[in-house]
């Protein structure tokens, strides 16, 4: 029964691995807070984009599985960095004994199943982005006018500070406001003759101009804001369609939040990748160590020589020796002796 | 008759010095914090320094700034001799310095307390200088083809939708002035010469604002010209209507964040002051716990700390009394010389 990946452990490098360690975990636990402190963020600027996303779009899942993904990273650097503190000083590291065992395991299957879950949602979420926007920034638009309907009434508000906020203007630019209608009924004078010919022009009556809102106009225009019948340019005097048009935002909203998102969830993404690969280095050199420290039988200061290694024996045996002692803890209790003796006449075969 | 007379023995005195060392410590951070917000306030002065004409006064944040700096500068030199206070060998070098150090210390509380009430009080000096800066921008607005002014427009534009105020007072200042510039006027129209003709300076007047007053909470689109004309929009009361521009001035809006951020300033600055005000009092009961040691050679016994070795009365007079001392030897010095000199000559 051949330990897996076995290393050799005198004193000195068992204290540099704890000295190691310790600087490792602290970094996890500042790789983990930040990766909280990411997905907290992609949280809080998802829930002030929600109106803009349709609500059948998945990515909300990644910042909430980031988050417990980081927690459990957290959790884990302190953890390592407590017992290879204690495992250089004999007085602490008895209490650490008993409880390092189910840690590792804690550690590894909760920590690294979470954070190779929040990596894959991190690669293919944002591919969801896409049409997620497209539906939700379509519904926007198309309630803009509903200023009054309730359920409605803050699209325009919304509608409004987003673009104020992001300098985009539609979803992929200015000429999305022609093809809907955004003035509100009520405030169409049903007396006017212009009114009247614009909704009988289109199938469904609708009043359709070629203005945009106020949150359209670029602050950085020199001349004041041109918002209305902006597809006959000659109206306007010393309009030159030639010069580079700073009257409106000239990007639409679509791609702005597509960027703005997706730059946020690759950056949590790149976080995550660092304390993933730190959670194996850290998991990986506290099971070396604790598997040194029991050679030695829990004695710091040995100066012996004890192997450090991952697994007592090859993965085969390891589930051998689980089934054997499943099949142990099934029989009744007095016959335990005859079934103690029949376990090592089963090995003998074998082997 | 000593002023507030306290009884030290090792264990109180050894648990004082470390007491003021970790409240030094701390000071040392809180110092930073200071310095920190004072350096936040400059920062927000500048970035609106535009309408403000540049001629806002700087002396808040820069005194906030080298309080900061002063304060961690005094605090980390007095937690080291609050370390060093335990080891009566190392004591020794800074007995002589204690002294003068306590003094600078009180003063440099007294100017902690000015400029916290400097944060309170600077309200009325910001309030002048926006208004003439806002009176200003808004008459530069049109310039955008004027070097130096170019920016004027989108400096209001950005300051009036992020503050989500308009005009000077009210959206009513946009109405006095011509914030249309020149190029974009069509001069051979009838309307525009009629409105050019109709003032004494030749100023295109409008009844319309910016877009940047707009306040996207309207439930209709936002109505920007022909603001007093009722009939030239459908089912419009300009009387009446309240969510279509921003109704706040821009002054009141940033005079109301600027007094924010200085009150909130001033607060955590007079918290500071009560922390270093307690510092120098400890600081004062170590000194004198540790001069009252009357046996140096055996460290266990017993001290008595205190504020004023008299009363402050009798402490005063002695203080008058030094001073004119002080005169009276220059005179002395000087009379002797002449006598000196007198019988020489004679």
């Amino acid at each position: 029964m051949a330990p897996v990946l076995p290393l050799v452990l005198p004193l000195q490098p068992r204290i540099r691995l704890a000295q190691g360690l310790w600087l490792l975990s602290w970094l996890l636990a500042l790789a983990g807070g930040l990766a909280l402190l990411c997905s907290g963020h992609l949280l809080a600027q998802l829930w002030h984009l929600h109106t803009f996303l349709s609500p059948s779009c998945p990515f909300a899942a990644l910042p909430h599985v980031a988050l417990a993904a980081g927690a459990v990273a957290l959790g884990t650097g302190l953890v390592g960095a407590g017992a290879s503190r204690a495992s250089l000083d004999a007085a602490q590291y008895p209490p650490w004994r008993k409880v390092l065992g189910p840690l590792l395991v804690v550690g590894t299957a909760g920590g690294g199943g979470l954070l190779v879950l929040a990596l894959g949602l991190a690669l293919a979420l944002p591919g969801s982005l896409d049409t997620g926007l497209e539906e939700g920034l379509g519904t926007a638009l198309a309630h803009y006018k509903d200023t009054e309907v309730p359920g409605h009434c803050h699209a325009k508000r919304l509608l409004d500070e987003l673009q104020l906020k992001h300098h985009c203007c539609g979803r992929h630019g200015y000429k999305d406001w022609f093809g809907i209608q955004w003035v509100s009924s009520r405030y169409l004078d049903p007396n006017d003759q212009d009114v009247v010919d614009r909704i009988q022009s289109n199938v469904e009556g609708l009043y359709l101009i070629d203005s945009v809102p106020f949150s359209c106009c670029n602050p950085h225009s020199p001349r004041p804001c041109l918002q209305s019948r902006l597809s006959e340019p000659h109206v306007h005097p010393l309009f030159d369609p030639r010069q580079p048009n700073l009257n409106l935002w000239a990007q639409g909203c679509h791609r702005v939040l597509l960027g703005h998102l997706q730059g946020l969830a690759s950056m949590l993404g790149s976080m995550l990748a660092v304390t993933f690969l730190l959670q194996i280095l850290v998991l990986l050199g506290l099971r070396y160590l604790q598997t040194a420290l029991e050679g030695l039988g829990g004695v710091i200061d040995g100066e012996g020589e004890t192997q450090g290694y991952l697994f007592p024996s090859g993965l085969k045996d390891m589930l051998k020796t689980a089934w054997r002692q499943g099949g142990v803890a099934d029989r009744p209790a007095p016959e335990e002796a005859p079934p103690e003796e029949a376990p090592p006449k089963e090995g003998l075969p074998e082997a | 008759m000593a002023l507030l007379k306290v009884k030290f023995d090792q264990k109180k005195r050894v648990k004082l010095a470390q007491g003021l060392w970790l409240m030094n410590w701390f000071s040392v951070l809180a110092g930073i914090i200071i310095f920190s917000l004072g350096l936040f306030l400059k920062i927000e002065l500048r970035k609106r320094s535009d309408v403000m004409n540049n001629s806002e006064s700087h002396f808040v944040p820069n005194s906030l700034i080298g309080m900061g700096l002063l304060s961690c500068v005094f605090n980390s030199l007095a937690g080291k001799i609050c370390y060093d206070a335990l080891d009566p060998a190392k004591y020794a070098k800074w007995k002589p310095w204690l002294k003068p150090y306590l003094a600078v210390c009180v003063l440099f509380n007294i100017a902690l307390l000015l400029v916290t009430l400097c944060c309170f009080l600077m309200r009325g000096s910001l309030e002048s200088t926006l208004a003439h800066g806002l009176k200003n921008g808004m008459k530069y607005y049109r310039d955008t083809d004027t070097p130096g002014r170019c920016f004027m427009k989108k400096t209001i534009d950005m300051l009036q939708i992020e503050f989500k105020c308009c005009g000077n007072n009210g959206f009513r200042d946009w109405f006095e002035i011509q914030w249309i510039s020149n190029r974009y006027l069509d001069f051979s129209s009838k309307e525009v010469k009629d409105r050019i003709k109709s003032n004494v300076d030749g100023r295109y007047l409008v009844d319309g604002v910016p877009f940047s007053c707009c306040n996207p909470s309207s439930p209709r689109p936002c109505i920007q010209y022909q603001l007093t004309n009722n009939s030239a929009h459908y089912s419009y009361d300009h009387q009446t209507e309240e969510l279509n521009l921003w109704v706040n001035g821009c002054r009141a809006a940033l005079l109301s964040y600027y007094s924010s951020l200085m009150n909130s300033m001033g607060a955590v600055t007079l918290l500071v002051w009560l922390f270093e005000v307690t510092i120098t009092i400890g600081l004062r009961y170590l000194h004198t716990a540790l001069e009252g040691v009357s046996n140096p050679e055996d460290p266990e016994c017993e001290s008595e700390g205190w504020l004023l070795e008299k009363s402050v009365s009798e402490t005063w007079k002695t203080f008058l009394e030094s001073l004119k001392k002080l005169g009276k030897s220059n005179q002395v010095e000087a009379e002797g010389a002449d006598a000196g000199q007198a019988p020489e000559a004679g």
